[in-house]
């Protein structure tokens, strides 16, 4: 049963992979050319991928805090409950949660000195999300939205981009186009609902209605034409190309031998990682999956154990998963969050918000396993060398995905950007 | 009709379930020998059950009492709004504006409806309207719709958005009181600046002072307290500053401090579950004994523990010194010294100055004299009308982010002061300018170009109004639930711990989880209001949040965690929705308003019933000739009706105000 699907995925992807792979090659030869060119001059630039790379990015919303999972500081009065335990990197210590991602930080690349100036959850995660401070006249687009707006979709039918979780924050597409907003997923257990047509409709009454629904909507189109509708008219688009595909049972984990399915831990966020797992397979390029509820301000060491828990168990299962697919190699594997949590613990047990350093994690495509990136000060509390802004992280990611990001882009408003906002990739944690 | 057709329908396993062939049930009774009709009817019933009776049967008679609107003050309401259209007026001339085209009365019709009452009218509410010659009809719609049950249900998501309502924004909170609370603040329009000073001051339980809410929302968290109250009641965001100076404004983390050094002394006793916190603050006797004895006797006592520790939960308030965090980095001050209340601008009203320190910071905030609490609340006001605030984002007041039409602004804020915070008598004026009845305009924010407001801007349906509005479509009684009263809750909840006993504290805990605990709540609806896993009941009668996949998230609910988090954003899960979802086809089962409409009517009037129920206006020939072709074209005439609604509903037009 494994081996059937396994196969049959796989020749599909390849034959899939071969196909996009030259397209992307064809037309994307001349910006990543420039990049290359571009950086070669001054430092020595990190060699771009071979490879067509898709992005699973899992985002810890609420700050996870750095002390109780990849920087603890044992001995310290800070560390409170959560004890150290050994990693499989000789010298190199995680909390006492994580034992799974221990077990296997040869393949991680831990970045300990993060450092961010916003305290407040919506504008930390906009710009880890973004790699820009939130602005009252733009939107600016999530990485994933630049990925695809730089290389493609590689399905026809799928999504370029999925988001397992609350859409509602999300900045999506941003000022590019509204095609390359991600598709939220609520539920991954559900995958994405209403998908059948019901057994009385068929294809032929179900393309009257719509192109019933277009003729009736001229006049009000043509008064009121702009963004708002245009997105509309894309996501209708969108919606039913998705209809008739194929390909919408890569949606369905339920199609998963229960084996896998356990090994993700039953969570949303396991199955949410399963699923990304699943999308990337069948030519999604990015896939984000949130894991919520580490806003800890009290009684954090209650809290813990199960969402650290959820997270060990979803993403050593999607790494090792990756691993024995052979897909890892053009998986770029990322763990964010908006910032990290006080060393110090408050009256109610809890840990407050903490910008001043905190710790993210890479892993796959592009990136060198089994190393630790900067350090946070003895209390965890600044960074003490080789401090990381969100810029520079996800710099690190576009360079690790092949996207261009010493090119400037154009927002409507005239303003340059940067893919990654203009930082410096970390050459210490890229191949 | 044809036999062949009612085959069809008995024959057919899914007969009325879903619009196509509930359609064909639909043609049947339309021209079809009863006889027959009754038998394919009974045979869909055996199949599956409709629509709930509670949301087929007539609404009751009185929903609520809303506070009356004073007809007397009708020519007042028009000077005020030809003022506002004056202003408007030259502001278009400065800058070369053109004014958008007076709507028709279908196109008024519907939006008002919308803006006023959170859903499209029905087809009844609509012909009645457009045949009216009275002159006075707009003005007559509006002052009913600001009377309706609707108002209060629309307000009441506007503010849930806004004041972030929860169930249960912590294990130990129990909210369904202050939920009541705000509802009930809306239905007797209580003025802003009472109403906000009476939440910032509020004592006791829940139960006993539901207004304690406004506070307990970030209960353990005295200063993100503080940021978020000067944002939603001043529009002001200084929440940078509680860990360093704001960067782009003027606000120092010491003005933060000194602010919030006003409200410190606020208590919230009994919160959080830790055990040590609980015996170290709770000091109740009572339920200390209670907990205990849970513990002995049961195998899980989180909740009842947590049920006993929500009666302990109350505000109070004795002075209490703050001091700055232990990592103050600049050189005014030293780390950990104590800071003395000071205001962020203005003073403190006489009258307070020797109240304590909450009193004189709510008495500061809402103050007449503190213009910018009547602005920022003009200003929200005029957004939830117009689409766009004069100041954008509404809670981003600096001198970086100025009015896009100062004078305009200025004078809305005397107005609010002239009407004494009556929100829903400025509404009426907002809603009776010209400038509002005028066709809707395309804005674009990221075009850097401010808006002039030659009317008011496209939108989106928010998730709740697209929500009310297909219920319209469905069901009778759309009021067939409400939120429990505070009185209901307390009556269920409020233990005595004073003569605490473990069995009846087990009792009425047990009892209040079946019947207030919220997917308890959701899953007992079921049986009276339930179709197919949804509630249909208005969206301000459900509880929050609502799960990640129901059908007002995908549409842009907030999760009610940030400060307006709702949103209107174009997903493909939504357009799925709206092809195959439930609510799409709980409008054609067999009495739904809509499909009793119809089959009230001939076929020939049957396109203009269509048209009118869910677009709210009638058919231009063109459509009206596409829509015959459809039905005469369709495999039968019945899911050509079917495609039809099927179509309108998935029209831009449906979901954007226009």
């Amino acid at each position: 049963m494994i081996g059937t699907m396994g196969i049959s995925s796989v020749d599909r992807l390849l034959s899939r992979r071969a196909l996009c792979g030259h397209l992307a090659r064809t037309a994307l030869g001349v910006t990543v050319l420039d990049t290359l060119v571009g950086s070669a001059v001054g430092r020595a630039a990190p060699a771009a991928p071979v490879g067509d790379v898709s992005v699973i990015f899992l985002m810890m919303r609420g700050a996870m805090s750095h002390l109780d999972t990849f920087d603890p500081k044992p001995g310290r009065e800070e560390q409170g409950e959560t004890k150290a335990i050994q990693t499989k990197t000789p010298g190199v210590l995680f909390g006492e949660h994580v034992p799974k991602l221990a077990g296997m930080s040869d393949r991680l690349a831990v970045i300990r000195a993060m450092t961010t100036e916003t305290g407040a959850h919506e504008q930390g995660t906009y710009l880890m999300r973004t790699s820009y401070s939130q602005l009252n006249s733009i939107v600016h687009p999530s990485m994933g939205s630049w990925t695809l707006h730089v290389q493609g979709k590689r399905s026809h039918d799928l999504p370029g981009y999925v988001l397992v979780g609350n859409g509602n924050e999300h900045p999506g597409a941003g000022f590019l186009d509204a095609s390359l907003t991600p598709v939220p997923v609520a539920d991954p257990k559900l995958g994405l609902e209403n998908t059948t047509r019901p057994a009385y409709l068929s294809e032929k009454q179900f393309r009257r209605r719509l192109v019933l629904a277009d003729r009736i909507d001229r006049d009000f189109k043509q008064l009121y034409g702009g963004p708002q509708i245009a997105a509309y008219d894309q996501m209708y688009k969108d919606a039913t190309r998705l209809l008739g595909s194929v390909d919408l049972e890569s949606f369905d984990i339920s199609k998963e031998p229960e084996a896998i399915r356990s090994r993700y831990g039953d969570t949303t966020f396991g199955q949410g990682c399963l699923l990304a797992r699943r999308l990337v397979e069948a030519g999604v390029r990015c896939v984000e999956v949130e894991l919520g509820k580490w806003d800890m301000h009290q009684d954090i060491f209650e809290a813990l154990p199960n969402n650290v828990g959820t997270l060990d168990t979803g993403m050593a299962a999607l790494l090792d998963d990756l691993t024995e697919r052979g897909l890892l190699k053009n998986t770029l594997v990322v763990l964010a969050t908006e910032f990290g949590r006080t060393p110090e613990i408050n009256k109610n047990a809890g840990r407050d918000h903490h910008p001043a350093v905190f710790s993210c994690v890479l892993a796959g495509a592009g990136i060198k396993g089994g190393v630790v990136h900067g350090a946070s000060d003895e209390r965890g509390f600044h960074p003490d060398r080789d401090g990381v802004t969100v810029a520079d992280f996800n710099t690190t990611i576009a360079v690790a995905a092949g996207l261009p990001h010493q090119k400037e882009f154009s927002a409507p408003n005239g303003r340059p950007f940067k893919i990654g906002g203009g930082g410096s990739p970390i050459a210490n944690v890229l191949v | 009709m044809n036999r062949n057709l009612l085959r069809r329908a008995s024959s057919s396993t899914t007969v009325a379930v879903a619009l196509g062939v509930a359609a064909t049930v639909l043609a049947p009774c339309l021209a079809a020998p009863p006889k027959a009709a009754k038998k394919a009817q009974s045979q869909q019933q055996r199949q599956r059950a409709g629509l709930p009776a509670a949301v087929t049967a007539d609404p009751p008679s009185t929903i609520m009492e809303v506070a009356a609107v004073d007809r007397s003050r009708r020519s007042a309401v028009h000077q005020a709004a030809a003022q506002i259209d004056s202003l408007l007026a030259s502001s278009w001339k400065a800058h070369g504006v053109e004014a958008s085209v007076p709507l028709k009365d279908e196109q008024f019709l519907r939006r008002i409806y919308l803006d006023l009452g959170g859903r499209i009218p029905t087809y009844e509410e609509a012909t009645r309207f457009l045949a009216s010659k009275a002159e006075t009809k707009r003005a007559d719609l509006i002052d009913n719709l600001l009377e309706s049950p609707d108002y209060v249900s629309h307000f009441y998501n506007y503010w849930a958005d806004i004041l972030r309502l929860l169930e249960r924004p912590q294990k130990t909170l129990f909210f369904e009181s202050y939920l009541w609370y705000v509802k009930d603040s809306i239905r007797t329009n209580k003025p802003f600046d009472g109403w906000a000073h009476e939440m910032l001051t509020a004592d006791g339980r829940v139960w006993d002072n539901p207004a304690v809410g406004f506070q307990l929302r970030d209960a353990g968290m005295p200063l993100p307290y503080v940021d978020n109250t000067v944002r939603v009641l001043l529009g002001t965001q200084i929440g940078c500053a509680q860990c360093h100076d704001h960067p782009f404004d003027d606000w120092t983390q010491h003005q933060f401090y000194e602010l919030a050094a006003f409200t410190s002394g606020t208590q919230m006793r009994g919160r959080g579950k830790n055990k040590n916190m609980m015996s170290r603050q709770m000091g109740q006797e009572g339920a200390r004994e209670l907990i205990q004895e849970a513990k002995q006797k049961l195998d899980r006592s989180t909740a009842f523990v947590q049920f006993v520790a929500a009666n302990t939960t109350a505000v109070s308030f004795s002075e209490a010194p703050l001091k700055l965090p232990h990592d103050y980095q600049y050189e005014d001050t030293e780390p950990l010294a104590v800071v003395s209340p000071k205001v962020l601008w203005g003073e403190i009203p006489s009258g307070a100055r020797d109240a304590n320190g909450r009193e004189q910071f709510a008495s500061w905030v809402i103050s007449r004299d503190n213009r910018q609490f009547a602005r920022t609340i003009a200003n929200r006001m005029w957004k939830k009308v117009m689409g766009v605030g004069l100041v954008e984002p509404v809670d981003d007041f600096q001198p970086g982010n100025p009015p896009s039409n100062p004078e305009l602004l200025e004078h809305l804020t005397d107005e609010m002061l002239r009407l004494d915070f009556d929100l829903r008598e400025f509404v009426r004026i907002l809603v009776s300018t010209g400038t509002y009845q005028r066709r809707a305009v395309v804005y674009d924010p990221a075009s850097g170009t401010p808006f002039r407001f030659a009317g008011p801007a496209l939108r989106r349906m928010t998730a709740e109004q697209i929500w009310d509005s297909i219920l319209t479509l469905v069901a009778r009684n759309a009021w067939a639930v409400q939120r429990p009263t505070a009185t209901e809750v307390a009556a269920a909840a409020n233990l005595d711990l004073a003569n605490p006993s473990f069995d009846a504290a087990y009792g009425m805990f047990e009892r209040f989880t079946q019947k207030y605990t919220p997917p308890r709540r959701m899953r007992e609806l079921q049986q009276t209001v339930g179709y197919r896993g949804q509630l249909l009941v208005r969206a301000s009668e459900m509880p929050a949040p609502l799960p990640l996949g129901h059908f007002l998230r995908q549409f842009g609910q907030s999760d009610r965690e940030t400060i307006e988090g709702a949103r209107t954003v174009a997903t493909v899960p939504q357009i799925l929705t709206m092809f195959n979802g439930q609510i799409t086809h709980s409008m054609l089962e067999k009495g739904s308003v809509i499909y009793d409409t119809v089959v009230a009517h001939t076929p020939q009037e049957a396109i203009d019933v269509i048209f009118l129920s869910v677009l709210s206006h009638k058919p231009s020939g063109e459509d009206r000739k596409l829509a015959r072709d459809e039905i005469t074209t369709a495999d039968t005439p019945a899911a050509g009706y079917g495609n039809l609604i099927w179509a309108l509903l998935n029209t831009r037009e449906f979901i954007f105000i226009q």
